[in-house]
């Protein structure tokens, strides 16, 4: 299998910064060679936080998180094989953005992130710590999706924190946010 | 029913709230218990609780080498590879039985000539963060209920069927602290917190105790009040008066008020909560019109959020002689704090008063008490061993550590 995926994208393993463990060559099929999507459904996973990435993969192991994808790849995940993907994805470079921020998105996006407290937590440019994910720079649909999935109560959510930050969000907010963090280039790139 | 997710830095029924609550027009937006209590100026506080590494962490990743003790003691890690450790019971043959808080599991760690294999001996329960051991049964402790295994250590790897103590310990999937300390008192009844139902709030009738189950009959009742949260607690030795930690409540500010080390003098002291903190501080919102003096005061002021959770006296022969019967405290460390403190096991002795005085004793968890996060680990729980060393339990790396002396 592991070969199969590679197959589909040659190029990509060889772009990589390191060797793509063995272990890694079925996330890369979609998450990219180094942690960077190509996918706007796909998140990056280049400079996640290692604690967001093994905690995630738990959850979906555990049935917490569902996804049609990658809950059949995390069920046969041990705990060592978690911490070693966490820790190889979190130390590829996050990539440029290629989402393009609207313009009048730009300042009305930064507001909400601060007047909705996303700052508090992700950190005030937005980069996650621990258990927290990155935000500047990932993928557009994929904010879409979770956002909506926290606002819906369907997003498995560690403490609640974020499903109750999410109700406070419109429509239109989650499509600003989204359009705001995603063209987000981290300061350290 | 509701979304179960164990997984939660602090409290995770809010989810059990919000989805009680979705058949309502508008869900309710309450935000986790570990913010309630926080004043408006606090909405845009840093502070947050710190999640636990979920999958464990190898202590060769760990500055390990950073831990100190006193001089002629010595600490190594015993274990590594118990994702969430929390509690610690001794099997009569020798097995550590380890609960967690935040995972589903209740782990079995075997020690054959110095190789430890570790067993998830429990799968799939409701925060199993309390297990006691006792003529060859396992108790276990979850939100809801108190179960025990009978002949546990003779079928590690295929274990019995849970048989059911008490149940409907939580009958209105409570916020806040839902986890519960199991101990074995020296009545042979089954002592446990209910904790409170969030961070500053009045509690209902069996919340905010310790309470006690008799498990010959299932009957219970509640044994001490006022106690916001107490997750460790010990006999004394001697007087076999109960002693217990206790947590105190947050946003009140970085210093104030003290979390607490309490004695119980008898059945029905009342502590305080939510109504006088650490026996001299009127709380500002359910203090008013109270007296602190119609509550019993600790017995020693611990330092404000600094987590005291397991407790243990400690009785074994290893240690030099004046560490018999002191209290060893692993103390989880603050999070809602502006300077970091705790992230130690502490060492209370007493003088010939009988008056408690405490030390740092494990130290070294500690990195920057200015940085997010502060610390590489968290002690959880400390017991001691047949031969007189301590075990100290940390659940943020899944980690047993062993202090000895002398050796």
């Amino acid at each position: 299998m592991f070969a199969a995926a590679l197959s589909f994208f040659p190029a990509c393993a060889a772009h990589a910064a390191e060797e793509v463990p063995r272990k890694a060559q079925a996330c890369i099929v979609c998450h990219g060679a180094d942690g960077n999507s190509a996918d706007l459904a796909v998140p990056s996973l280049a400079g996640q936080p290692a604690q967001f990435i093994s905690m995630q993969l738990f959850l979906f192991r555990q049935g917490d998180r569902k996804d049609p994808q990658m809950s059949p790849m995390a069920v046969s995940l041990s705990n060592a094989d978690m911490n070693e993907l966490a820790a190889y994805f979190a130390r590829q470079r996050s990539a440029a953005p290629s989402h393009k921020t609207a313009p009048e998105n730009a300042a009305a996006g930064r507001r909400l992130a601060e007047q909705y407290h996303c700052v508090q937590c992700h950190g005030p440019a937005l980069l996650g710590l621990q258990h927290i994910p990155r935000l500047a720079g990932q993928q557009f649909a994929y904010l879409k999706t979770q956002l909506g999935g926290f606002k819906a109560g369907t997003r498995a959510d560690m403490d609640g924190n974020m499903t109750s930050a999410a109700q406070l969000l419109s429509e239109k907010d989650i499509e600003i946010l989204a359009d705001y963090l995603s063209g987000l280039t981290a300061p350290r790139d | 029913m509701y979304p179960r997710n164990p997984l939660t830095v602090a409290f995770p029924a809010f989810l059990a709230a919000f989805a009680t609550a979705a058949f309502a027009q508008q869900p309710p937006a309450a935000p986790p218990s570990w913010q309630q209590g926080r004043s408006g100026e606090q909405a845009s506080s840093p502070l947050h609780p710190f999640a636990i590494e979920v999958t464990g962490k190898a202590a060769k990743l760990l500055p390990v080498d950073k831990l100190k003790v006193p001089a002629g003691f010595k600490v190594e890690v015993w274990v590594d590879g118990v994702p969430g450790a929390r509690s610690m019971a001794l099997g009569d043959k020798g097995t550590v039985f380890v609960g967690t808080r935040q995972l589903k599991d209740v782990y079995a760690v075997v020690d054959r000539g110095g190789k430890r294999e570790v067993k998830t001996l429990l799968k799939g329960l409701e925060s199993p963060n309390g297990i006691v051991f006792s003529k060859g049964t396992l108790y276990v402790a979850e939100r809801h209920r108190i179960t025990r295994y009978d002949g546990i250590e003779g079928q590690l790897d295929n274990p019995p069927q849970a048989k059911v103590v008490i149940d409907g310990l939580d009958p209105q999937q409570q916020p806040g602290h839902f986890w519960k300390f199991l101990a074995l008192g020296p009545d042979g009844k089954l002592y446990y917190n209910v904790g409170a139902p969030g961070n500053i709030v009045m509690p209902g009738y069996f919340q905010a105790t310790i309470s006690r189950v008799d498990p010959k009959t299932g009957i219970t009742e509640t044994y001490v009040q006022g106690v916001r949260n107490s997750v460790g607690f010990d006999w004394h030795p001697k007087t076999k008066e109960l002693w217990f930690t206790n947590h105190a409540r947050d946003w009140l500010s970085d210093d104030l008020p003290n979390d607490t080390l309490h004695r119980v003098a008898k059945k029905g002291d009342h502590f305080g909560y939510p109504f006088c903190h650490q026996g001299d501080t009127l709380d500002p919102e359910f203090g008013k019109n109270r007296s602190c003096k119609e509550f019993t005061p600790p017995a020693l002021k611990l330092g404000a959020h600094v987590a005291p959770i397991g407790m243990r006296f400690y009785t074994g022969k290893m240690f030099p002689a004046e560490y018999q019967n002191n209290i060893f405290i692993a103390f989880r460390g603050s999070w809602n704090r502006t300077v970091k403190q705790g992230y130690n096991v502490t060492r209370v002795s007493f003088d010939a008063n009988g008056k408690p005085k405490m030390e740092p004793f494990l130290t070294g968890f500690l990195q920057d008490e200015k940085a997010d996060p502060p610390m590489w680990g968290r002690p959880a729980d400390v017991m001691v061993m047949r031969d007189g060393s301590l075990l100290v339990s940390d659940d943020h790396n899944g980690i047993i550590y062993r202090v000895s002396y002398g050796k």
